[in-house]
């Protein structure tokens, strides 16, 4: 079943509007969370939500809110990563469209919780409509005093700013995002230091993605417990599945972490598109490894989908049909990733372009044997051994697309 | 302190030290592209990564600090693995133009590839063409193509100079370094990106394709461009039989010292060593005619010195000094014409001070003004008047009159005096207004030492050759004293630069712990 909290307001006319959202019961987790808790309070709260980061990795957000040290004369910040740039991923695209003051709220009980004052919303440079949305709705939090000096008369104060990224899927990664919040080129940071004690401006720093903080305001008005329930003990909350792909509906389903690919594919998202047989599913953003249509049945949750050897990631589906080539498929990824390499390490830099020049020549029906091997060998010697994640998120889709596909690929080349 | 085994050896590391110094400071190499000592560490090359027991990915040297107990393996196969495949990453978009580049011989690609890499090429694309000839400072010129974008250049200006001139532009494989819009790399320091480069990719004009690196031969020295005394090393070419070169030295190189120049030298240190081959004087020159011994001159000077001793005119005499002279030599001059000749016409001529930048380039051009002065010497600047007056004999070391006085000028004074010695390593048009002209070695040529600007004392060895009949002026100011007979008996003790150095170090506290 299809539980509709995150996108309870999705498909309502002027959602984004304040008093629409006022009038469904909105800013009450603010209110709540800043008259009658503590920040401690908040931060156990979401600790034993067991809200795990909606980005891509599932790193547990309370647990990332408590590595902020407390006494430190510098200032702190929050940084919104709203730069959604992995591939099939359109989830958060559509919070920020639909529900702005939903991420505004949970900017603001964890900037409370944190003790921040200043926050920051990085969003893609493609995103440019829903940049001048996120500025109307936060010019009109100001109006109502849920944002600036003095919030809700409880002294606390904030202040967010959208900045637009200049579409590099790099700026995604958090701590490039960083260096190009700072005006510099988004090239990745060494870690450690990690962003919480060393991020924006050399200060301790907060990056949480879209739906990890627009999570935030259902914790705080129904509860720990309550998020738990909706989702599984170690992985609290629902989940925006982002499907695309040949499926009849395309879209966003929110439904419970735990809930079965298959059933997402053919009983949410309608079965597949005129009937085709399913080939193959990237089951969290063009970053995860492929599964086959016999490993679909498995529950999409971080920790079942990492003992199918793939990944959670962003939970974008992209479901391939039949018809489409897995050639053509792995010229996507490695051009992708090719094109999207930030340039700074070599196993990525270089790796990338070269996995993708061989792919090119063996879609111009020039590929050997050889060059099939050499891919994956490629691959697993940019695995782990790169400055950032990008080369993994690289890596571990070419890596099994040639393993699981490899004799459909052979038919592609030339002997 | 924490103890850490690297490949099965114990090893006592610094609190707060990275892997990759642990081991170099116990003999362990490991190679690295990115990283260099002079920054923080970067990351970007990947090829300094190493096993840490207990953790599932490779680690980087350069940047993991030693923990107690730590277990690294610098050569296990999946260390030898990944420095592979990191370097066939770097070939395969690397020219492999070696043969005509300028850096091979000392080029950190070619030195991994014959250590861990002897693999067969395997890329069979197509490379990236990128620029091959950008002109990025007056003395600088970047190749693109061989680049392995380790960005030292870039943080170099960034964190250096602060200058900023460089950065890196484009992404992923079609990344470049470049300068921005035409503004080229203009600091005086611009010369250590060779240096830094770790391969081929910024050569020096100044180098380019004059010779190739493993004819040079490197010997170490201390710049006497500024009184910092930087460390260099001296690269010349020994020659080649039957056939002569352009020219003996090839380029300077800074030499580490971090209580001096760190890893730089600036460029006008490194660009400015014509002085030690250009216009060099060869011979011993008396009245216009060459002289084979260096001896019989010295003792002609001795004897008119001692005449005039006995007939109680040694105020007519005159010396002049300059801060290019080592300790020894200020040392001998000190006590030859201070203290046994108790001459008062003692003077110094040193080239004008030029501009400093605030980093190590001062504006003092002499590399031993601190030590005149710890010697004794109180600077007294030339005083012409002084010579125009009574001067019989004048004695001049140094070329460097003609830098700080009109040629009119210093003839008109000259005329009036009987006799007048040069000893110089520079031939220039002054020199025909003395009788005597003695080639003399320069700081390259000999040995001694020199204080710096901030009271550093520094021991030089001697890197080059003397040219032709050139003498260190410590062996002429030791015939000198030995062929007057004056207090001989002290000055009989020495025979070497060691010999005064010693002695210095007794008479003078400054020099107590000199080594």
């Amino acid at each position: 079943m299809e539980e509709r909290y995150l996108t309870k307001l999705f498909g309502l006319e002027n959602a984004y509007r304040i008093d629409i959202y006022l009038n469904s019961g909105g800013y009450e987790a603010t209110r709540k969370a800043l008259k009658e808790m503590k920040p401690e309070e908040i931060l156990n709260e979401v600790k034993r939500a067991n809200l795990r980061g909606r980005g891509g990795a599932g790193f547990p957000a309370g647990v990332k809110w408590g590595f902020v040290p407390k006494n430190v004369d510098k200032p702190k910040y929050l940084c919104v990563n709203a730069d959604e740039g992995e591939p099939g991923t359109f989830k958060d695209r559509y919070i920020m469209s639909h529900d702005p003051h939903l991420l505004l709220e949970g900017i603001i009980i964890t900037s409370y919780c944190v003790g921040i004052h200043q926050a920051f919303i990085y969003i893609r440079g493609e995103y440019e409509r829903i940049a001048q949305r996120l500025e109307e709705a936060i010019t009109e939090a100001y109006e109502m005093g849920f944002l600036g000096k003095n919030i809700l008369e409880t002294g606390f104060d904030l202040e967010v700013i959208v900045h637009r990224g200049a579409g590099a899927y790099i700026c995604g990664e958090e701590t490039a995002l960083l260096e190009s919040l700072e005006g510099k080129r988004g090239h990745p940071r060494l870690k450690p230091p990690f962003p919480a004690s060393v991020g924006l401006f050399q200060c301790p720093t907060v990056i949480n993605n879209v739906e990890t903080l627009s999570n935030v305001p259902l914790i705080i008005l129904n509860g720990a417990e309550w998020f738990q329930k909706r989702g599984l003990p170690k992985d609290g909350g629902t989940r925006i599945f982002g499907v695309s792909g040949m499926v009849e509906r395309p879209g966003a389903y929110e439904l419970p972490l735990g809930t079965s690919l298959k059933e997402i594919i053919f009983n949410h998202a309608g079965g597949m598109k005129e009937g085709k047989k399913l080939k193959a599913v990237i089951p969290g953003g063009l970053s995860a490894p492929i599964l086959t249509a016999e490993e679909i049945d498995l529950p999409m949750d971080f920790d079942s989908l990492v003992e199918a050897k793939s990944m959670l990631g962003s939970a974008a589906i992209i479901v391939i049909d039949e018809e489409t080539s897995m050639l053509d498929v792995l010229k996507v990824v490695t051009k992708f990733y090719s094109h999207e390499s930030c340039g700074q390490c070599t196993p990525c830099r270089v790796g990338n372009s070269w996995i993708n020049k061989i792919v090119k020549r063996m879609v111009r029906g020039e590929g050997t044997r050889e060059d099939l091997d050499n891919i994956a060998r490629l691959a697993s010697n940019i695995l782990a051994k790169t400055l950032c994640p990008l080369g993994d998120a690289a890596a571990m889709p070419i890596l099994s697309i040639v393993k699981k596909f490899r004799k459909e690929l052979e038919s592609h080349l030339r002997e | 302190m924490v103890k850490i085994f690297i490949d099965g050896k114990q090893v006592e590391a610094k609190d707060g030290s990275t892997i990759l110094k642990a081991a170099e400071e116990a003999g362990i190499q490991i190679p690295h592209l990115c990283y260099h000592p002079a920054f923080a560490p970067e990351g970007s090359c990947r090829m300094c990564m190493v096993e840490i027991e207990g953790l599932p990915k490779l680690e980087l040297s350069c940047s993991t600090l030693v923990r107690e107990g730590l277990k690294i393996s610098t050569t296990s196969p999946r260390v030898i693995e990944a420095r592979k495949s990191v370097l066939e990453f770097l070939l395969a978009e690397h020219p492999l133009d070696c043969p005509i580049c300028d850096k091979a011989g000392e080029c950190k690609l070619q030195d991994y590839y014959e250590e861990y890499g002897f693999f067969e090429s395997q890329f069979k694309e197509e490379k990236e063409k990128k620029s091959k000839k950008v002109r990025i400072g007056k003395n600088l010129i970047l190749d693109q193509e061989r680049c392995v974008l380790c960005t030292r250049c870039v943080r170099f200006l960034r964190e250096i100079t602060k200058s900023e001139e460089l950065g890196v532009f484009e992404r992923g494989v079609r990344s470049v370094v470049d300068i921005y819009e035409k503004d080229l790399i203009e600091n005086n320091y611009s010369g250590n990106l060779v240096d830094l480069c770790p391969g081929g990719a910024i050569t020096d004009v100044d180098f380019r394709f004059k010779t190739r690196t493993w004819f040079l031969r490197s010997k170490e020295s201390i710049c006497p461009l500024c009184s910092r005394g930087c460390n260099i090393f001296i690269q010349y070419h020994p020659g080649f039989p039957r056939f002569e070169l352009p020219k003996r030295v090839y380029r300077i190189k800074p030499r580490e010292n971090p209580e001096v120049n760190g890893f730089w030298i600036c460029d006008q240190g490194r660009y400015g060593y014509s002085y030690l081959d250009e216009n060099r004087l060869f011979e011993i020159v008396q009245n216009g005619e060459r002289k084979q011994e260096e001896q019989g001159i010295v003792k002609e000077i001795a004897e008119k010195i001692r005449r005039m001793r006995y007939a109680n005119r040694l105020k007519r005499v005159a010396v002049i000094l300059n801060c290019w002279l080592s300790n020894e030599e200020l040392f001998l001059a000190k006590k030859i014409f201070c203290e046994s000749l108790k001459l008062e016409k003692v003077f110094f001529v040193d080239p004008p001070l030029g501009k400093g930048d605030d980093y190590l380039l001062t504006e003092d051009r002499s590399p031993n003004r601190r030590g005149a002065k710890e010697i004794g010497f109180s600077y007294k600047p030339l005083d012409f008047n002084a010579l125009q007056t009574e001067v019989e004999l004048l004695v001049v070391f140094g070329p460097f009159l003609t830098e700080n006085f009109i040629l009119a000028e210093i003839k008109s004074v000259l005329d009036k005096i009987e006799t007048k010695i040069l000893f110089t390593f520079k031939k220039n048009d002054f020199l025909r207004f003395f009788e005597t002209v003695l080639p003399t070695a320069h700081i390259a040529e000999k040995e001694g030492s020199l204080v710096n600007v901030e009271g550093k004392v520094q021991i030089f060895n001697q890197a080059l050759e003397p040219r032709g009949k050139s003498l260190p002026e410590w062996k002429i100011l030791l015939d000198l004293a030995k062929e007057m007979s004056i207090d001989f008996n002290y000055y009989r003790q020495f025979s070497s630069p060691q010999d005064i150095r010693r002695e210095m170090a007794k008479e003078i506290p400054f020099f107590e712990n000199m080594k």
